[in-house]
């Protein structure tokens, strides 16, 4: 079986005139948490479907867990789903819908794994409770432990902390993280780039119905190409520090904040970031502080 | 396991019950306007022929006549059915074609919303990562079917029930025979209106649309029905009528079986075109 979890190429999506998705090639690995990235139009939900079969590419090619997502029922015990903006079907109590589901999933013992899965988005209570009743959070859990149901695979989470509490936020990001030690592969769209930075290995950043750029998250954030330091007091000479092994750049941002660029592919980090930092105290520079790469939402902003 | 948890919901709701209650008022309505007429009539055509000094059997022989009358009407003045229904009460025939008529309507109302309501909250999206879409549409028309099928025998048991009671003449057997024949008409005539309420219903995203829309082609179905019906019968026009579901009606009453093969047949055709279609574009469509 392939490594590759979903292999997406040239794939387009057009509503009408509009191109929601353009040309976007990407591939997810097995056991990856994968971010998906962009601002609002970008092409995130559109992408997010078309790996689900909830929409058809207008050209290109999908692949989800070696099958072909259009084709009807193929994905069935392969993936979970948390959709945006999906409601859950009234006239049901949530424990027996989730047993449902889980029966119509092929899910071994449906019932118990139900409980199971409302335990761990902390929501066994709501077993009796009407869709209906539930509030935001709690049938945003309720999705969430759909998706758990079976323990697939794949999981493709769309926005899965929007509109939550931050307790129950936290709670959410900590069952991604469960996923991730069992190696389950993860795809999270989301906007709250701090929490795809904590969480994701690799991401994808969309801009206007096309991929500004792909990669692991030290590549997008330029940890192994770049570091800041924080500078208390002290004057900073900026040739000498361009002298040192392996320092491509070296520039002020502002009056305190020290912005070195270096070769990753032929010095490591930690010697690059000693040699500066060491260099730096011989010459009476007082440090607050040392950063590799930079925010998540730095790289973004830069790209759309 | 999609037909046996949706006709749980079903059955769950209050729904199914509002739509027993309509069926039912429906069909006393109509049961208590023609049986008041009907009896309004004999009285009238009673003293009609007691004044005229006419002896009993001459009165029967009339009462007979407006009752054959009144029956060709309905079927279309065809003697087959006409002689097949002679022991039916008249009322029975009338509230049945009556509730014919208007069960389209009635189908729509309940199935407008039976694929339409879950893709447009996308609620369909949590299902079809777990079930084919072929199945999640046979098993919601199934289960509509199934209940559809449990409330025309409640009405139709009911229409009998009153008809036993009120006519001495109507036998046990007769009874039997005839609700087991009435009911089966039914039911192979409203599944093709079920499977056009399926197809409408998976056409839209919201279900207002979905029963705006049926009901547009009801309404051209029986005006198709009516100008071919109305068209002089060498006219090209008179052929229209075969388009209409409706025009085979009176075949599921034939006491022929080639003319009620050809009746359920041309049902079984528009069941499988309308669900034929609603599977399709089902397949097709973005959820």
């Amino acid at each position: 079986m392939s490594e590759r979890a979903i292999e997406i190429v040239e794939v387009t999506r057009r509503f009408g005139p509009k191109v929601a998705v353009d040309g976007v090639s990407m591939t997810v690995n097995r056991g990856e948490v994968y971010g998906l990235i962009g601002p609002n139009g970008a092409g995130k939900t559109t992408t997010f479907s078309m790996m689900c079969g909830y929409l058809r590419p207008s050209s290109g090619t999908l692949r989800v867990m070696g099958v072909d997502p259009r084709v009807d029922g193929s994905l069935k015990g392969k993936i979970g789903v948390l959709p945006q903006d999906a409601i859950l079907p009234g006239g049901w109590k949530v424990g027996p819908l989730l047993t449902y589901w889980g029966r119509l999933g092929g899910v071994a013992n449906p019932e118990q794994e139900a409980r199971t899965c409302l335990e761990r988005v902390g929501l066994i209570e709501a077993w009796d409770v009407e869709t209906h009743a539930l509030s935001h959070g709690m049938a945003k859990r309720t999705a969430l432990a759909q998706a758990l149901m079976g323990s697939p695979p794949l999981v493709l989470l769309d926005e899965p902390t929007a509109g939550l509490d931050p307790r129950i936020a936290n709670q959410v990001r900590q069952v991604i993280r469960e996923l991730k030690d069992q190696h389950t592969t993860v795809v999270v769209s989301s906007h709250n780039l701090q929490e795809l930075e904590q969480l994701c290995d690799a991401a994808a950043i969309l801009d206007r119905g096309k991929l500004a750029q792909a990669g692991t998250m030290t590549e997008l954030t330029g940890q192994s190409a770049e570091f800041r330091v924080q500078v208390a007091r002290g004057t900073v000479i900026i040739p000498e520090l361009e002298a040192l092994p392996g320092v491509t750049s070296a520039r002020m941002e502002g009056e305190t904040l020290l912005h070195v660029r270096f070769d990753g592919q032929a010095h490591q980090p930690e010697e690059v970031i000693s040699r500066v930092v060491g260099h730096l105290l011989q010459t009476g520079v007082l440090i607050l502080g040392v950063s590799r790469g930079r925010r998540l939402e730095e790289r973004v902003l830069q790209l759309t | 396991m999609v037909w046996s948890a949706e006709c749980r919901r079903t059955l769950r709701s209050g729904r199914v019950l509002a739509l027993l209650a309509l069926y039912s008022l429906f069909s006393l309505l109509v049961l208590l306007v023609v049986g008041g007429i009907t009896r309004a009539l004999r009285e009238q055509l009673d003293m009609q022929i007691a004044q005229a000094g006419a002896d009993a059997s001459a009165a029967s022989q009339v009462t007979e006549e407006f009752r054959k009358g009144f029956l060709g009407f309905l079927v279309g003045g065809d003697q087959a059915v006409m002689e097949a229904l002679a022991h039916v009460p008249l009322v029975v025939v009338v509230v049945f074609k009556a509730t014919l008529f208007f069960l389209p309507l009635y189908v729509a109302i309940m199935g407008f919303d039976q694929v339409s309501g879950e893709v447009g909250p996308r609620s369909i999206r949590y299902l079809t990562v777990r079930a084919r879409r072929l199945s999640l549409l046979l098993g919601r028309f199934l289960s509509q079917a199934t209940v559809l099928l449990g409330l025309v025998l409640i009405i139709d048991a009911g229409i009998f029930v009153y008809a036993w009671l009120t006519t001495p003449e109507f036998t046990l057997g007769s009874f039997a025979f005839n609700l087991l024949k009435f009911w089966l008409a039914a039911v192979v005539f409203s599944l093709s209106y079920l499977a056009l309420t399926t197809l409408c219903s998976s056409l839209f995203r919201a279900p207002a649309l979905s029963l705006i829309v049926n009901i547009f082609v009801l309404f051209g179905f029986w005006l198709v029905n009516l100008i071919g019906g109305f068209a002089a019968k060498d006219s090209p026009v008179a052929y229209v009528r075969y388009l209409s579901p409706s025009h085979y009606a009176n075949g599921l009453l034939h006491p022929g079986l080639a003319e009620f093969a050809v009746s359920g047949m041309a049902y079984v055709v528009f069941t499988l075109l309308f669900l034929g279609g609603a599977i399709v574009i089902l397949r097709e469509r973005d959820l």
